[in-house]
């Protein structure tokens, strides 16, 4: 039984170190690049075989285009993102912007556990539903959805048509769960030590220039941020001097302080000069520490 | 997985937060409190002092109530409504509000309402009004047991930054509003349901102010300065051979009102005593380059005056 455990823990460490395949979810095209990219270009490079499952079309986030037409950019932009990340396919369900509130939490649960059991992830990137202070409520939603679909997609009698066609029960290991660190309690650990997601840093300074490559394929959203920032200071009387013209290069120039910024952010309180945060759980989510036996 | 030793520390210091940074008001001409209830001006108790301090610094300022309080008060429900309308008028006119807006969704009831309904009600009184400060109850307040706010709370979670999207109900726009996003934030939540709400500021306020939020307070009659409640209470002293001064010779309506206001009285002195001033009260502050995490301190070197 001790020899069992042990095979089982050292295999799954191996797992854990080196995924064969990563399925990201995204409630919109900005946060798996902004919060995550790094470190899904990392899993990549590795050789892991990545792919992203957008849930909506983004086409709220633009400046004088219609959602039409939003949708149908950010759609292509958000390929060349993931491209750049290293990402091989993505998927988009193609849910309205800031309507997921609507959207049945079963109906979103089902078919993201879908993309859980047709590809099989060893490790599964997700918005964090507890993540507070997060603006976009789309990603609360999702998140939410998604840690469902990773429970769903491991139970036989979830969906038992998807196994009739044969996709078999996938049960996920590997879980980290991200968020834009708004939420002042964010770096806090979880109530408790074991079987609970808690707070990690990933350094990210080998893939940060294909994180903001990805960034930067973003135009319509990057632009639209652009715009607002130059008019709620116009509005007030300010100014900022960088979008005084806000044309590719400044827009870039912004994208670059921004994700400069959040690596920063992200690398504080650690030995790391870039990093992502997260709250992780892998092995110890499944056995607490204090049972696991120590190689001899 | 072991807890690495900056975390424990972060919660160490989290938990032995000191006084709150005193904020002063947010530049702006228009303010908004979107609340559930008529009483909600009441929220944890506070939210009348810095209603006050918006009014007294000049801000336009709009009530909007979305239940209809009908379970609230004894008076059956269409009574109730109407009765915490009229009592609702009169304390944010204590305030200094000079409007309120009824959306009269059924009272405890609105937990089925459809969030998006409720969402574009919100985004459309926003265009109207253009607020440059919301105060409303926190989205991210845990254990709320009451429907109502959770609901509201979660609409104007959207609402505030939706309604700054040309792409968000551009019907709205037939009307001559534009879009229009709210730059600030106060919330509140009921602190006693748990740890979901810390406040990040304290706003400091003068007598005046505490002073009117105790009568905004004790205006609701029909729910608060229940003179059953003062009977109770001096029937109790009474068999023990006490009594209290300052509620000799009051009915027992006017000792209930007095009662109340002793407790707007004591919270605002405890929050002010906490926070190293005479009165305060304490919310979670947004500021308008928060949702901008990476780039806030940015804007806040670089931006300069036109
Ligand atoms: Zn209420």
């Amino acid at each position: 039984m001790r020899i069992l455990l042990l095979a089982f823990c050292l295999a799954a460490r191996a797992a854990a170190a080196d995924p064969k395949v990563v399925l990201v979810v995204t409630a919109d095209a900005a946060d798996f690049v902004h919060c995550a990219g790094g470190t899904i270009a990392a899993m990549a490079d590795r050789g892991a075989a990545a792919h992203l499952v957008r849930v909506t079309n983004d086409e709220k986030d633009s400046w004088r285009l219609s959602p039409e037409e939003t949708a149908r950019r950010v759609r292509e932009e958000v390929e060349q993102a993931a491209r750049a990340l290293g990402i091989q396919k993505v998927h988009h369900l193609g849910y309205r912007a800031g309507e997921l509130a609507s959207v049945s939490p079963t109906e979103l649960r089902d078919r993201l556990a879908f993309y859980v059991r047709l590809l099989k992830p060893d490790v599964m990137f997700l918005p964090n539903p507890y993540a507070e202070y997060v603006e976009a409520l789309d990603r609360h939603y999702t998140g939410s959805a998604a840690e469902e679909a990773r429970r769903a997609a491991a139970l036989a009698n979830y969906q038992p048509p998807f196994a009739q066609v044969g996709l078999a029960p996938h049960y996920v290991p590997e879980l980290y769960y991200y968020a834009a660190p708004v939420d002042p309690r964010r770096r806090e650990p979880e109530s408790t030590a074991t079987f609970v997601p808690q707070p990690v840093t990933r350094e990210i300074a080998a893939t940060f220039d294909r994180k903001l490559r990805a960034a930067l394929a973003l135009r319509t959203i990057n632009f639209s941020l652009a715009m607002r920032i130059r008019q709620r200071l116009e509005d007030t009387g300010r100014r900022l001097p960088l979008l005084d013209t806000v044309d590719d290069a400044a827009v870039a120039k912004l994208v670059e302080i921004n994700l400069r910024k959040l690596a920063a952010i992200g690398a504080e309180k650690t030995a790391f000069q870039l990093a992502e945060e997260f709250h992780y759980a892998g092995l110890d989510y499944q056995i607490p520490q204090k049972y696991l036996i120590p190689p001899r | 997985m072991k807890v690495p030793v900056w975390l424990i520390l972060t919660a160490a210091a989290a938990l032995a937060a000191g006084p709150l940074p005193i904020k002063d008001l947010p530049p702006g001409k228009v303010m908004m409190v979107i609340q559930p209830h008529h009483d909600d001006h009441t929220t944890d108790y506070g939210m009348g002092g810095l209603i006050a301090q918006f009014t007294d610094a000049g801000y336009e300022s709009h009530f909007v109530r979305a239940s209809n309080d009908e379970k609230d008060g004894a008076h059956g429900y269409g009574h109730n409504d109407l009765i915490n309308e009229r009592e609702c008028k009169a304390a944010i006119a204590i305030l200094g509000m000079s409007e309120l807006y009824s959306l009269s969704w059924r009272n405890d009831y609105m937990d089925p309402v459809p969030l998006q309904e409720l969402r574009a009600q919100l985004i459309f009184l926003i265009r109207k009004h253009r607020p440059d400060v919301v105060l409303t109850h926190d989205p991210w307040g845990h254990y709320d047991r009451n429907p109502d706010h959770r609901k509201v709370a979660r609409a104007m979670g959207d609402a505030y930054w939706l309604a700054g999207l040309e792409n968000v109900h551009p019907e709205h726009f037939a009307l001559g509003v534009r879009p229009h996003r709210v730059p600030y934030l106060f919330y509140k939540a009921r602190v006693d349901y748990g740890k979901g709400h810390e406040p990040n500021v304290a706003v400091e306020l003068n007598e005046s102010q505490v002073r009117r939020k105790m009568r905004a307070y004790s205006t609701h009659r029909n729910v608060y300065a229940s003179p059953a409640m003062a009977r109770s209470v001096r029937e109790q002293l009474a068999q023990e051979g006490l009594e209290l001064p300052d509620l000799r010779g009051l009915t027992d309506e006017a000792a209930a009102v007095e009662m109340e206001e002793w407790h707007m009285d004591w919270i605002s002195r405890k929050r002010g005593r906490e926070n190293g001033v005479r009165y305060a009260e304490v919310y979670y502050f947004v500021d308008e380059f928060d949702h901008l995490p990476g780039l806030k301190e940015y804007l806040r070197q670089h931006t300069v005056q036109r």
